[in-house]
């Protein structure tokens, strides 16, 4: 199923670096906020 | 970014990520997520199944969890982050926005109620 405009955005939990730290982020922990999802196919190079 | 949450997401391990903060990025002000499983990126489209990497795609949600705004672009092209917060400050207005819109500028009238009836 495709992401649509003005549909759910699809829920995730994934680990992460936040800081220099390892943590699990969900998307709905920014519930209440505008959010800014990127993807990007790989780290060490320029985005 | 005017008081959006910013969400990086690869199909790197977190491993990789930090390795990246630490030997190139330095302090990054957001999160960087692992989708190892690469399941995040098939579910918004953006997964290159042959390379396991996901293209330059960027999303902005809404508040009540909408996906508001999305483009995806190939490998090869950067993203514009003026584009970007131009969407934001755009949408955050709930106004309606004309072509080329900048914050700043006037917004169109509403449309009334009765339009197309």
């Amino acid at each position: 199923m495709a992401v649509q405009v003005n549909s759910p955005a699809p829920a995730f939990e994934l680990s992460g670096v936040v800081g220099k730290e390892y943590r699990k982020i969900k998307l709905s922990d920014y519930q209440g906020k505008w959010v800014v999802l990127f993807f990007y196919p790989l780290d060490f190079t320029p985005i | 970014m005017l008081g959006a949450q910013v969400l990086g997401v690869s199909t790197d391990s977190k491993f990789s990520h930090l390795a990246w903060v630490n030997q190139e990025l330095g302090e990054l002000t957001y999160p960087l997520l692992a989708d190892f499983t690469k399941r995040v990126a098939k579910e918004y489209g953006v997964l290159l199944e042959k390379l396991g990497a996901a293209l330059r795609g960027t999303f902005l949600i809404g508040p009540d969890g909408l996906v508001r705004a999305y483009t995806v672009q190939d490998l090869t092209v950067g993203r514009s982050v003026d584009e970007i917060l131009r969407l934001v400050s755009a949408l955050k207005t709930g106004n309606l926005c004309p072509a080329g819109w900048r914050p700043g500028e006037p917004f169109l009238p509403p449309i009334p109620k009765n339009t197309g009836k």
